[in-house]
C-alpha cells in the first residue's frame, strides 16, 4: 500500500457520511437509552450474596421445634479466632462482648444464628456438660467434628431448656472449646409475671389508628418519631389491647431514609413483629413518602416501636408500645 | 477516510475494517462520543452542586452516586484510553514506515470490545465509584449494576492489554530496519511506554476484579473482612494498576504535544533525547508511587516516605518534558493555530496541575487535601486540562488528515478562550474549596459555611463555560467536516517549507521536523 | 553541547525544590506520629452513617464527643461495615476507618469551640450527610 501521492483524488467528507455516522451513534444511545429507563428499578435491585450473608438475622423463621412457651431470644454467635490462631473465641476477643452471656427461662426458644466468621472449621452445639466437646443436645449442632462448618458457611439452631441450670454453647471440634470458644446459658424457672413474648393472638376485631412520623433535626443529629426531644409529643407511647387491629399511618417527614417496625428488642431491628414492617432498611421510605401498615398486636407486654434501619433506634427513633 | 485510500468505501465496511486507519478513526469517534456523554453528567453534577440542599437537580443521593461512577469510569476507560489508541493506532505505523500494525485482526478486536464494554458500564450504571473500594463494593454495591461495571471494565482491560501488545511489536519489530529506534518520532515513543505500562500494570486490575466479583458472589473472602480478608489489599492491587494508569492516560497527551510543538513552531525539537529519557523515566517510575493514594489507610512511617520519594522521583521527568517544549518554542516562528493553542494551554495546565500535585504528595498536606475536591481539581486540571487540551488539540491538527476539510479557525479560538478560562475557572475553585474542608463524592453540602456555596456557585459557573466550550467542539466537528473548506492536503496549516504530515515523508529519516 | 546546559540547570532546581519538600514533609509527619504518652485513649466506631465514640471511662457518645482543652487524645478508629474516614478538618485529623482493622491517630485541642466532623471516604447512600460534632470544652478538673 502506498503512502499518498497527492496527484490520486482526495476524497473529502460529504455532508451524507457525516450524516449516516451520526445516525449510526445516535441510534445506539436511543436504543442503550430505551433499555435502560424502561428497566430502571432492575439495574440497581438487590444486594450481592456477600451482602445478604453479612445481615445478621437475615436468617428467620424456619421450622418450629418443640413447645415454646416462653419468649424468643434471637442470639448471633460468630466463630472468630485472633491472629496468631491462639485465642479463639464467639464474637469478640476480648471486652464484654466476648462469649456473651444468655440469660433465659425454661420454655423459652433461644434462636441461634451461627457464622463461621474465622479462618478455620468449627462447629456449633449446646451441651450441658461443664467440659470437653458434647455430648450436643439434639437439635442444637451446626455441622459436627467431622463435618464441620467451613468459613464463611452460616448455620440455625434451636434451643428450648426444659429444665433450668447452667447450659453451655460451645464449639464442637475437640480442643477449641478449651481455646476460648465456650459461652454460658443461664437458664431458669420460668417466672409467671407476663413476659413480653412477642407472641401472635387472633384479633378481637376492635381496630385503632395512630399516626407517627420520622423526624430528625437539621443537623442530622437528632432522630425521633413525631418531634424532636425535648419538645411536646416526642416518642409517643402507643398502648393497644392484645388482639386490636392497629394501623399505623407513617410519614417521612425527614431528610433520610426509614423504615418501620415493632420489634422486641430495639437492639435487634430485623426480629419486627406481627407483619407490623412498613418498608425496610434495604427498601426504605424515601423522604415526604408516607403510607399506611396494619397489623394485630400479640401478646401482652412491653415492645418497642423503632425504625428498623440500623442504628437508627440508637440514635433516637425508639419508642414504647405497649400491649395491654 | 483521505489517507491512501482509493475511493469512498461503504460505511459498513469501515466498521468491520483491520486497517489501521479505519480502526483508529473507529476509536478516535467511538472515544468522542462517550467524551460528550460523560460531559453531560458533569453538567449535571454541577448543576446539581449550584445550591446546596438535596433535589436540586438531582432526586436522591443514589442517582448522584451512580451519575458519578459512570462520568469517571466513562472519561477514563471510553475517552481517554480510546482515545489514545485511535490516534495511535492512525500515526504510529506511519512513523515507524510500516504498512498496518503487527495484527490487524487483533486490532480490530481490541476496537470492538470498547463500545461493548461500555454498554455494559452504561447500562448497570453503578454506585461503586470508579474505585469501587472494598467492602462497599462486595456488599453494599447492589447489583446487578456493580457486576456489570466489574464485567464492562475487564473487557475494557482486556481490549487495553491487547491493543498494546500491537503497539509494542509494531514500533519494537515492525518498524523501518532503516529507522533506528531512538529516532522514531516521540508519540511513537510514548505510545511504547504506555504499552508497557499497560501489559506490566492492567493484570493487576484484571486480578483485583475477578477476586471482587468471587467476593460478591460470597464465595471467597479476599476483600471482605467478615470472611477473612483485608480491603486494604484491594487499595493495593487497584492503586498499583492504576498510579500508573494516570501515566498512561498523560503520555499519549504529551506526546502529541510533541508532534504539534516544533512543526508549528517551525523549528526543530530542542532534544529528542531528553524527551526518550523522560518518556522511558516515567514509565519505570510511574511504578514506585501508588501508595500515595493510600496515605491515611493505616500505613506506617517508614512505607509512607517510600511512596513520597517515588512519587516526587516522577516530577523531575514531566518538567523534563515542559522544558523541552518551551525550549522548542523558544526562538521559533510560532504559528498559533488552533492545535498549537491548545498544546501550549495544556503545558501551562499541566504545570499547575503537577505543582499541586506536589502538595499532595507531601504527607501531613495529604491529610488535609485526600478526598476533598483539593483532590477533585487536581486530577481535573491533569485529566481536562493537559489530556484534553492536547487531545482537543490532536483532533484539530488531524481534522485535515480524517476529513479532507479544514474546521473554522475562528471558533476553535472561541472554543480555546471558553475551554481555558472554564478549566481554570471550576478546577482552581475546586482547589479553594478543597482547602476549605469540602470533601468529595457528596450529593449536598450544609449551608453552615458561606464560602462552601460561593465557591461551589462559581465552579458551576466554570463549569458552564467549559461545557459551553465542548458545544462548540462538537458542533465544529460535526459541521465543518462535511461543510468546511477544502484542505491544501500539502500544508493545510500553511506552515511551509519541511514541516508536513508524517505520510509524506520522502524516506525513512525524514521525521518533518 | 551548550544548549543542554540551561537543562541540566532546570532539572536541578525541579530536584532542589523537591528534596525540600521531602525532608520537610518527612520532619512534620515524625512529629505527628510522635503520640504523648498521656493521650486518653477514644474509640470511634463508623458505620453507615454514623459516627459512634467510646471514651476510655466507658461513656459512650454519638455523633457529638465532648473533649477537653489542653488534653492529649489518642483515637482508634473502627469501622462496623464498609470503609469510611475519620475527618475533624480544623484539627487535621484524619485516619481511614476500615473495618477489620484498627488506625490510630492523635490530636490535643489547644482552643474551646464546636468544630465539625465528617467522613471523607465515599461509603454510599448518606455519606454525604455522615457527619457529627466535636464540642472543645474547658478542663475543670
Amino acid at each position: 500500500m502506498s503512502h499518498s501521492e497527492h496527484e490520486a483524488p482526495i476524497h473529502r467528507t460529504s455532508p451524507r457520511r457525516m450524516g449516516k455516522m451520526l445516525a449510526i451513534i445516535i441510534g445506539i444511545q436511543i436504543v442503550g437509552g430505551l433499555l435502560f429507563f424502561s428497566h430502571y428499578d432492575f439495574w440497581n435491585s438487590y444486594l450481592p450474596i456477600a451482602g445478604k450473608l453479612q445481615e445478621q438475622g437475615a436468617i428467620t423463621g424456619g421450622a418450629a421445634q418443640g413447645q415454646a412457651t416462653g419468649k424468643t431470644v434471637n442470639v448471633s454467635l460468630k466463630f472468630i479466632e485472633s491472629p496468631d490462631f491462639k485465642t479463639y473465641a464467639f464474637n469478640a476477643l476480648s471486652g464484654q462482648d466476648r462469649n456473651p452471656e444468655i440469660h433465659a427461662n425454661v420454655g423459652d426458644k433461644i434462636i441461634f444464628d451461627v457464622t463461621n466468621s474465622g479462618k478455620s472449621f468449627h462447629a456449633f452445639a449446646v451441651t450441658d456438660s461443664k467440659e470437653g466437646p458434647g455430648p450436643a443436645i439434639e437439635g442444637t449442632t451446626v455441622g459436627t467434628a467431622d463435618n464441620p462448618m467451613k468459613p464463611g458457611a452460616k448455620g440455625q439452631a434451636t434451643f428450648v431448656p426444659a429444665k433450668a441450670g447452667e447450659y453451655y454453647y460451645i464449639c464442637a471440634v475437640p480442643g477449641h472449646r478449651e481455646m476460648g470458644m465456650e459461652g454460658k446459658i443461664e437458664v431458669s424457672e420460668a417466672s409467671s409475671a407476663g413476659a413480653t413474648s412477642g407472641a401472635t393472638v387472633t384479633p378481637t376485631g376492635n381496630k385503632v389508628e395512630f399516626s407517627l412520623s420520622f423526624v430528625m433535626s437539621t443537623d442530622f443529629k437528632e432522630y425521633a418519631f413525631n418531634a424532636l426531644p425535648g419538645q411536646p409529643g416526642h416518642n409517643p407511647d402507643i398502648k393497644v389491647k392484645s388482639g386490636d387491629t392497629v394501623t399505623i399511618h407513617i410519614k417521612n417527614d425527614s431528610k433520610s431514609f426509614h423504615s418501620f417496625g415493632v420489634v422486641t428488642d430495639p437492639d435487634n431491628p430485623t426480629n419486627v413483629l406481627w407483619n407490623s414492617a412498613f418498608k425496610s432498611p434495604d427498601n426504605p421510605m424515601k423522604p415526604g413518602e408516607s403510607g399506611d401498615v396494619t397489623f394485630v398486636a400479640g401478646a401482652p407486654g412491653t415492645y418497642h416501636y423503632i425504625c428498623t434501619v440500623p442504628g437508627h433506634a440508637t440514635m433516637g427513633m425508639d419508642a414504647k408500645f405497649i400491649v395491654e | 477516510m483521505v489517507l491512501e485510500l482509493q475511493k469512498p468505501r461503504p460505511v459498513w465496511q469501515i466498521m468491520f475494517s483491520t486497517h489501521h486507519t479505519d480502526v483508529g478513526y473507529l476509536y478516535t469517534v467511538t472515544s468522542l462520543a462517550f467524551l460528550f456523554m460523560a460531559g453531560v453528567l458533569a453538567m449535571v453534577i454541577r448543576t446539581h452542586l449550584f445550591f446546596p440542599g438535596e433535589g436540586v437537580l438531582i432526586s436522591d443521593s443514589v442517582t448522584f452516586n451512580r451519575i458519578f461512577t459512570v462520568h469517571g469510569s466513562t472519561m477514563l476507560f471510553l475517552f481517554a484510553l480510546p482515545f489514545a489508541a485511535g490516534i495511535g493506532n492512525y500515526l504510529v505505523p506511519i512513523m515507524v514506515r510500516y504498512k498496518d500494525m503487527a495484527y490487524p485482526k487483533l486490532n480490530a478486536v481490541a476496537f470492538w470490545m470498547v463500545p461493548v464494554g461500555g454498554a455494559l458500564v452504561w447500562l448497570g450504571f453503578s454506585d461503586t465509584t470508579w474505585v469501587a473500594y472494598a467492602p462497599y463494593s462486595i456488599i453494599r454495591a447492589p447489583g446487578p449494576a456493580a457486576d456489570m461495571w466489574i464485567f464492562g471494565m475487564k473487557i475494557l482491560g482486556i481490549s487495553s492489554i491487547l491493543s498494546s501488545i500491537n503497539f509494542i511489536v509494531t514500533i519494537l519489530r515492525c518498524k523501518h530496519p532503516d529507522l533506528p529506534l531512538r529516532r522514531v518520532p516521540l508519540f511513537a515513543w510514548s505510545m511504547l511506554t504506555v504499552s508497557l505500562m499497560t501489559v506490566v500494570a492492567m493484570p493487576t486490575f484484571a486480578a483485583a476484579l475477578v477476586m471482587m466479583l468471587t467476593d460478591r458472589l460470597g464465595v471467597s473472602g479476599f476483600f471482605n473482612p467478615a470472611m477473612g480478608g483485608d480491603p486494604i489489599a484491594y487499595l493495593h492491587l487497584f492503586w498499583f494498576t492504576f498510579h500508573p494508569e494516570v501515566y498512561i492516560f498523560l503520555l499519549p497527551a504529551i506526546g502529541m504535544m510533541y508532534e504539534i510543538i516544533p512543526r508549528f513552531s517551525r523549528k526543530p525539537l530542542f532534544s529528542q533525547g531528553s524527551g526518550v529519557f523522560a518518556f522511558v523515566m516515567l514509565g519505570l517510575i510511574g511504578f514506585a508511587s501508588w501508595g500515595h493514594h493510600m496515605f491515611s489507610t493505616g500505613m506506617d512511617f517508614t512505607t509512607k516516605t517510600v511512596f513520597m520519594i517515588g512519587t516526587l522521583a516522577a516530577v523531575p521527568a514531566s518538567g523534563m518534558h515542559v522544558f523541552n517544549f518551551l525550549a522548542t518554542m523558544w526562538g521559533g516562528r510560532i504559528r498559533f493555530d488552533a492545535p498549537m493553542k491548545f498544546m501550549v494551554g495544556g503545558i501551562a495546565l499541566f504545570f499547575s496541575a503537577g505543582a499541586g500535585g506536589v502538595l499532595n504528595t507531601a504527607m501531613p498536606l495529604d491529610f488535609i487535601t485526600h478526598g476533598t475536591y483539593w483532590v477533585v481539581g487536581h486530577m481535573h486540571l491533569f485529566l481536562t486540562g493537559t489530556i484534553a487540551f492536547g487531545f482537543v488539540g490532536m483532533m484539530y491538527y488531524i481534522f485535515p488528515l480524517f476529513t479532507g476539510r479544514m474546521y473554522s479557525e475562528k471558533w476553535a479560538s472561541i472554543q480555546f478562550i471558553l475551554m481555558m478560562w472554564g478549566t481554570v475557572q471550576v478546577f482552581f475553585t475546586q482547589h479553594i474549596l478543597g482547602l476549605e474542608g469540602m470533601a468529595r463524592r457528596v450529593y449536598d453540602y450544609p449551608t453552615d459555611f458561606t464560602s462552601w456555596t460561593q465557591l461551589n456557585q462559581i465552579a458551576t459557573v466554570g463549569a458552564w463555560i467549559l461545557g459551553a466550550s465542548f458545544v462548540i467542539f462538537l458542533a465544529q466537528l460535526i459541521y465543518y467536516s462535511s461543510k468546511g473548506k477544502e484542505a491544501n492536503m500539502d500544508d493545510p496549516f500553511k506552515l511551509g517549507g519541511k514541516y508536513y504530515y508524517p505520510y509524506q515523508a520522502k524516506t525513512p529519516h525524514h521525521t518533518g521536523y | 553541547m551548550g544548549h543542554d546546559t540551561s537543562e541540566w540547570v532546570f532539572v536541578a532546581i525541579v530536584i532542589a525544590i523537591l528534596i525540600y519538600v521531602g525532608v520537610d514533609s518527612w520532619d512534620i509527619e515524625k512529629l505527628l506520629e510522635d503520640v504523648p504518652a498521656d493521650a486518653e485513649t477514644i474509640k470511634v466506631t463508623g458505620q453507615q452513617w454514623f459516627w459512634s465514640f467510646e471514651h476510655a471511662d466507658g461513656t459512650k457518645e454519638i455523633s457529638t464527643l465532648h473533649l477537653k482543652k489542653g488534653h492529649a487524645y489518642k483515637f482508634e478508629i473502627y469501622a462496623k461495615d464498609v470503609m469510611h474516614s475519620f475527618n475533624i478538618p480544623d484539627w487535621v485529623v484524619f485516619q481511614d476507618a476500615v473495618p477489620g482493622r484498627v488506625n490510630h491517630a492523635w490530636f490535643s485541642p489547644d482552643q474551646t469551640g464546636e468544630f465539625p466532623i465528617q467522613c471523607r471516604e465515599y461509603c454510599g447512600l448518606l455519606h454525604y450527610n455522615m457527619r457529627g460534632s466535636l464540642v472543645v470544652e474547658d478542663s475543670k478538673s
